[in-house]
């Protein structure tokens, strides 16, 4: 049985890291999402700073949200 | 869909040891995760879409799981620590994010020489075996002393100990303190800067930070990051009398 479905990930570029422990973060496509981090990256001390290259979880809620859930070395 | 459905809409499922999905419509809306420190600790994240995902994945983790239970959440995500607060948890320390400058004229770090007969060996050149033996010494005084608990969270496992990661203060044949730089991204990281029992107040974790921070300086990074529990007043006084501005903090929240 099909019991679940991830939700819709993209790679994009942190623009800037607002005050409320969000990013904002802009996709390939131009789209724009505001971020939050995930509780692995979180756990894990990963920093996040503009310009790195994160993907991204949308919400299914709404396309204007996300989560941070990787972010690519280099 | 609205995501302010009722609690009975969403359905907790155990996927696997140490994880939760919440379901909604066949859709994860929330996902749950522990982690075990070293020290023993039991760490939890949940992940959630919604207020009704995060309370229920909170309440089968919880009623699962051993106590006490400990989380991480930047103290400026008003929304996760509310929902943490709202399961139970209070906060239990602070860690404050440093930005830390590299510029000397910065730091004021020129001129941080070792005490007399110590010396600073560069990243790369510490022999392995000797940095092994510091590492244990450190890890048995810590846990002798403060305990893991009180330190910043992260704690390695089994420390790779690459020689080419640790500047090391020497005296004589002894390594008497180390510090940890990750170069991960293009903001280096400063792991751990500790320093033998016996050779503290010396300028001993002062020197290792000057030798740090020129070499930085040196290939051009202008700032490193670090962390530092709240209460170790040390350590606090050490990176702000270098000119390290905090540029955030992070919450230890506990359920006991």
């Amino acid at each position: 049985m099909a019991r679940k479905s991830d939700g819709i990930e993209l790679e994009g570029t942190v623009l800037e890291c607002l005050r409320n422990a969000t990013f904002r973060v802009e996709f390939q496509n131009g789209h724009q999402a505001l971020a939050h981090i995930s509780g692995k990256i979180r756990k894990n001390y990963i920093k996040i700073l503009p310009y790195d290259r994160v993907l991204v979880e949308l919400s299914p809620y709404d396309l204007t949200r996300g989560r941070i859930v990787f972010r690519y070395r280099g | 869909m609205n995501p302010v459905d009722s609690r009975a809409a969403v359905l907790i499922s155990h996927v696997a040891s140490g994880r939760w999905h919440a379901l909604e419509d066949d859709l994860v809306v929330g996902r749950g995760e522990t982690a075990q420190r070293p020290d023993g600790r039991l760490f939890v994240s949940i992940d959630a879409w919604h207020d009704a995902a995060f309370d229920r994945l909170a309440e089968a983790m919880l009623a699962a799981l051993p106590r006490p239970l400990h989380t991480m959440a930047a103290e400026a995500d008003l929304d996760l620590t509310t929902r943490w607060q709202r399961a139970g948890f209070t906060t239990r320390r602070r860690e404050w994010d440093y930005a830390v400058p590299t510029d000397p004229r910065a730091t004021g770090l020129g001129p941080a020489l070792p005490p007399p007969g110590v010396t600073i060996k560069a990243f790369g050149s510490a022999e392995e075996a000797p940095l092994r033996a510091l590492d244990r010494a450190i890890r048995a005084e810590v846990a002798a002393g403060p305990g893991w608990p009180d330190m910043p969270a992260e704690v390695l496992v089994r420390p790779q100990l690459d020689p080419s990661k640790y500047a090391v203060a020497a005296a004589g044949d002894q390594y008497v303190g180390l510090l940890r730089l990750a170069m991960v991204t293009r903001l280096p990281r400063i792991g751990l800067i500790a320093v033998r029992a016996d050779h503290q107040r010396r300028g001993i974790a002062r020197a290792l930070l000057g030798h740090a921070l020129s070499a930085l300086h040196h290939v051009g990074k202008e700032a490193a990051s670090a962390e530092v529990t709240e209460s170790n007043a040390a350590a606090t006084a050490l990176f702000e009398g270098i000119g390290a501005r905090r540029a955030g903090s992070n919450l230890e929240l506990v359920l006991r």
